[in-house]
């Protein structure tokens, strides 16, 4: 079972912390919470894996997801800090292009 | 060798599967070497695997399923049998959605990292057999 916390900065930007395995049994509460995050007026949402240590086709599609209806509303969703295997997920799915990782979520909207 | 616990998981689909299929995975992995790569790739695959049964196999309902784990000097083997309907698909066919796809990686993805993916349908029901090696 996969929880996550979320977070506003004072730059505005949200990050979303899921823990544990994104699968099919946690991915539609992470996607429901990120349509709601943008829906919100909250369109630049930075998710920090650091701490999902198993991900698979339902996590990614609940990323995707997230991204698409971020950058429908003008803003985007970047990732940030995953671990081995969620790296490995992102690269054999050619994922890492359209959700490349950044260092540490706080900072995934600098550059 | 025999195992201490026989690498056998006998269920009815329903919200702790997944996680049932993980342990009796991590029970392989605790009494077998077998390189981390390996062992990555054969959780994803057989979660990938277990969704799929467990969302389309009953339509949603329950099924009876049985994944046995059998590692043999050379290839790590996770075999599933399902009593739910046919898998409407071809795995000739099965290859990587659109990089914004939201939907439809599970099998490419099973398909990917397995060295083997085989699925058949008989009397008994649904047959998955994953195949890696060991090295």
């Amino acid at each position: 079972m996969s929880q996550f916390s979320t977070c506003t900065q004072p730059s505005g930007v949200v990050v979303v912390k899921p823990t544990g395995r994104l699968n099919m049994v946690a991915a539609p509460a992470l996607r429901k919470e990120l349509h709601t995050i943008v829906e919100g007026g909250q369109t630049r949402v930075a998710v920090d894996l650091s701490a999902v240590d198993f991900i698979d086709s339902s996590g990614l599609g609940a990323l995707i997801s997230g991204l698409k209806v971020a950058r429908q509303a003008g803003g985007d969703l970047r990732i940030a800090a995953p671990t081995r295997q969620v790296i490995a997920v992102l690269e054999l799915t050619n994922l890492n292009r359209v959700l490349r990782a950044h260092p540490d979520a706080g900072t995934a909207f600098d550059e | 060798m025999s195992d201490p616990q026989p690498l056998v998981l006998d269920t009815i689909t329903g919200p702790d599967t997944l996680a049932d299929i993980q342990q009796t995975l991590d029970r392989a992995w605790a009494c077998h070497e077998v390189p981390e790569i390996v062992r990555l790739h054969m959780d994803l695959a057989a979660g990938e695997i277990g969704a799929n049964i467990i969302e389309h196999s009953g339509d949603g309902q329950p099924v009876h399923m049985r994944m046995s784990i059998e590692l043999t000097a050379d290839t790590v083997r996770a075999v599933f049998t399902d009593d739910g309907h046919p898998a409407p698909m071809d795995l000739s066919r099965v290859q990587m959605p659109d990089e914004m796809s939201e939907y439809g990686r599970g099998l490419a993805i099973a398909f990917r990292v397995l060295d083997e993916l085989s699925y058949r349908r008989d009397t008994e029901g649904n047959h998955w057999i994953l195949v890696h090696s060991r090295t």
